[in-house]
């Protein structure tokens, strides 16, 4: 990357973190000064609004790991007000693509050949786009279709410096702020997860972990990565079409029921998830197809994650603690998970279960985490902050959350517990 | 250590409250299994008494009084169809004096997730038994199903609040025999091999009927059969967890196996007897005809059992063979040990009736 590049980005990120602190900052000291109390949530609102606008607009101009950043937020709703999770989703699906000649550059420096030595055919316009690379649907000479994904260029170099930027930002932050939200475990969190996907020697080999996972399973289908064209920073892999899973109405359209499509989507995710403890951790609409023969496909594998040995029991023991409203097993099952409380008070985890389970029609767990209910542990452990959220537990939230919003869209429920086999009857 | 399903004496009453039919009464000292406190208790002499039985025990038995006075069988599983528990105990004894432990505390622990899914009873859509069956149900354990029975059930399995349940037992006859063993990682990836199905419905052996009657009583037949067939695995948790040379705690590990045994009885008792009161009365269909409930009760009870003897025992030694020779790995000589081992297996070939094979009987 260019030294004025970086000077540039530095700059912007600067500007922005300068602009988000006085913010916050004018209107408190506006308030001390005339002896006002500290301002309310309700009060904080509009300018949690404000603050969000203004980073979103600067991810989307600048792209990279700010983007990635913005992604991280909008699935953090433990750490951060609503109005930065509602306003930063949109980073999700508002990344525009890179024109073809970068694509094409991308590519042929990878191969190290002409595209056309390698492709008969590659589409100009790509299939997905995001924010560290895009993905474009080509054919092999031998007539073999693939999808290419193939990573920004630089996109390595920008990461790194938005990384720095951001921790700098983030130092100074927590230096003036006397009360600060803890931002630099989030950002640690964040660089583990981009240095992830920007390896896609990673992706090809935990798509063929999690493809050899299901190697009896015809019914799951993980895309094929031809090894010999991919590099770090390039994917060729099957292309693979089916119907995009919240598509209610083709689903069925294609004779599928849309119940057992998300009770296969369940089991898929609790034998990654709980049994195996290793996971495609990104299960947005966009990575998950069904087939009209009743085939599910998994999609993007950049952001994997490995559990640590025993934490898929762990999660286990939770839900079942919870199901039967045993408070000493909900602690038991917290501790073993990794939560912890400053003082040793076990008492906080009982509030957030029961916060949990109140948003439970039957007040107890019935096998789905739902978005509500995730969203509730999550409001909890935001305002009560003396607890410490293990990230995996987090991200294994957020997928169960996402999978719950998707069998809702079919009409149906993302119950954990039955995907294990264990009903419910009828 | 004795046990007693319940202390309550029998009585002619044959309605009683879901409350009545949860509650275990006063107990002289609670049962606490490792650290954990659990259900059920013992009375004053030490004889242990299981949870929610004060009345639930005495209502079985008059549903079953009233069923003899009116000449109708009660159903009866029969322990030949009992398939052989694998590894048996003696391969299981063998394999601990060689140090082999993982298959057993894979195996203990599988049993206990696997009671305590024994809640999602509770989840048992009941349909209106009034409409869906010709004659009276009032006074039968079928009118109590959704009045504490099936609660009652889960409870006894999950656990409820801060007592824990069979699920908290065997795991503490396994940390009480095995010494708090580290349990492998791959626990639930081997219970879900078989377990997790494919979204795929059912096939409904009685389509005439109403949905939700039909896997009322598709699920009740099946838990029953599985819990008849529990006594197998009971009879091999107590022997083995009660070995001193392989248990460290044989009297109390064994003793929790015998609790939980006790516990147990109930569910086989009023689901039997559930059963039955159908199988002596007629359904309705969904096409305003009716058809026996005998032809329903033996139709399923045939079909699930056919099931469990043909495929279990072949799935259960397929599902743990593998582990098995992996875990065999760690001992002095694998290849004697596999060898001493498979001479342990027990032979079995599954009757060829079930006793319950259709009668078909012309719909009315």
């Amino acid at each position: 990357m260019h030294p004025l590049t970086r000077l540039h980005r530095t700059t912007i990120v600067g500007r922005l973190a300068a602009r988000l602190y006085l913010l916050y900052k004018l209107p408190a000291l506006r308030r001390r000064l005339t002896g006002r109390p500290k301002a309310t949530d309700a009060e904080l609102a509009p300018l949690h609004a404000k603050a969000a606008d203004a980073i979103l607009a600067t991810a989307l101009r600048m792209r990279g790991v700010i983007i990635k950043m913005c992604q991280a937020i909008a699935t953090r709703a433990d750490v951060f007000p609503p109005e930065f999770v509602e306003r930063l989703k949109a980073c999700h699906d508002a990344v525009p693509p890179k024109p073809f000649d970068v694509v094409r550059a991308a590519v042929e420096g990878e191969l190290g050949k002409p595209i056309g030595a390698v492709f008969a055919e590659f589409a100009e316009t790509p299939i997905a786009s995001a924010s560290l690379a895009q993905v474009h649907a080509a054919r092999l000479h031998d007539g073999t279709e693939v999808a290419v994904k193939v990573q920004y260029p630089d996109i390595e170099d920008i990461v790194r410096t938005d990384l720095r930027n951001m921790e700098r930002a983030c130092r100074i932050y927590e230096r003036v702020d006397p009360q600060p939200l803890e931002l630099l475990p989030l950002l640690r969190e964040l660089t583990t997860h981009v240095g992830f996907e920007l390896d896609m020697e990673r992706e090809a080999r935990s798509a063929d972990r999690v493809r050899a996972m299901f190697a009896k399973d015809r019914g799951v289908i993980v895309p094929r990565i031809h090894h010999e064209l991919s590099t770090k920073r390039l994917l060729v892999m099957e292309r693979v079409r089916g119907i995009k899973i919240t598509e209610k109405a083709l689903i069925e359209a294609a004779g599928l029921d849309p119940a057992d499509v998300v009770q296969d989507l369940m089991r898929v995710y609790v034998q990654m998830v709980l049994a195996a403890g290793f996971f495609q951790a990104d299960p947005h609409p966009g990575n998950l197809m069904v087939t009209p023969d009743k085939k599910l496909i998994l999609l993007d594998f950049g952001l994997s994650k490995e559990l640590p040995e025993g934490y898929g029991l762990g999660l286990f023991e939770l839900m079942f603690s919870m199901m039967t409203l045993n408070e000493s097993a909900m602690v038991r099952a917290f501790q073993e998970l990794g939560f912890e409380t400053k003082t040793g008070d076990t008492s906080t985890f009982l509030l957030i279960a029961r916060r949990m389970l109140s948003r439970s029609e039957s007040g107890a767990f019935e096998g789905e985490f739902t978005e509500e209910m995730t969203d509730e542990l999550f409001e909890a452990i935001r305002e009560d902050p003396v607890v410490k959220v293990p990230s995996d537990f987090v991200l294994v939230g957020r997928v169960f959350s996402f999978l719950s919003g998707i069998a809702h869209t079919l009409g149906s429920r993302a119950n954990v517990l039955a995907a294990m086999g264990a009903g419910p009857p009828g | 250590m004795s046990t007693a399903a319940s202390a309550a004496p029998t009585s002619d009453r044959l309605t009683f409250t879901r409350d009545e039919l949860l509650s275990s009464g006063a107990y002289e000292a609670p049962l606490i299994a490792g650290e954990v406190r659990c259900h059920g208790g013992f009375e004053a002499d030490g004889t242990y008494r299981s949870p929610r039985t004060l009345h639930r025990a005495p209502a079985i038995s008059a549903w079953q009084a009233r069923l003899a006075r009116e000449d109708a069988r009660l159903i009866e599983i029969p322990r030949a169809l009992m398939p052989p528990q694998y590894p048996n105990v003696a391969q299981s004894t063998l394999l601990l004096r060689h140090g082999v432990r993982d298959p057993i505390v894979r195996t203990l622990t599988i049993i206990s997730i696997v009671e305590g899914f024994g809640a999602i009873i509770r989840d048992v859509k009941v349909p209106d038994l009034g409409a869906q069956v010709v004659e009276p149900v009032e006074g039968t354990a079928l009118a109590h199903l959704a009045q504490g029975l099936f609660e009652a059930h889960a409870r006894d399995e999950s656990g409820f609040k801060d007592e824990g349940g069979h699920k908290q037992m065997w795991e503490a006859a396994r940390d009480l025999a095995l010494e708090k063993p580290k349990i492998p990682g791959d626990v639930l990836m081997r219970m879900m091999g078989r377990n997790a199905g494919r979204g795929r419905r059912p096939e409904r052996p009685f389509p005439q009927l109403d949905e939700t009657l039909e896997r009322m009583l598709a699920l009740m037949a099946q838990v029953l059969v599985v819990e008849v067939f529990a006594e197998g695995t009971f009879d091999w948790g107590v022997e083995l967890l009660s070995n001193p040379e392989v248990s460290a705690a044989p009297e109390a590990a064994g003793n929790m196996v015998r609790f939980v045994r006790a516990d147990e009885k109930p569910h086989v008792e009023y689901l039997r007897t559930a059963l039955s009161e159908l199988r002596a009365r007629t359904l309705r269909t969904v096409d305003g005809k009716t058809i026996a409930g005998r032809e329903v009760v033996d139709g399923l009870l045939h079909r699930v059992l056919r099931q469990i003897t043909r495929n279990r025992p072949r799935e259960q030694r397929e599902d743990i063979r593998e582990s098995l020779i992996e875990a065999m790995q760690s001992a002095a000589n694998p290849r004697a040990l596999l060898e001493e081992f498979d001479a342990l297996e027990s032979s079995w070939t599954p009757p060829e009736r079930t006793g319950f094979e259709p009668e078909r009987t012309a719909a009315a």
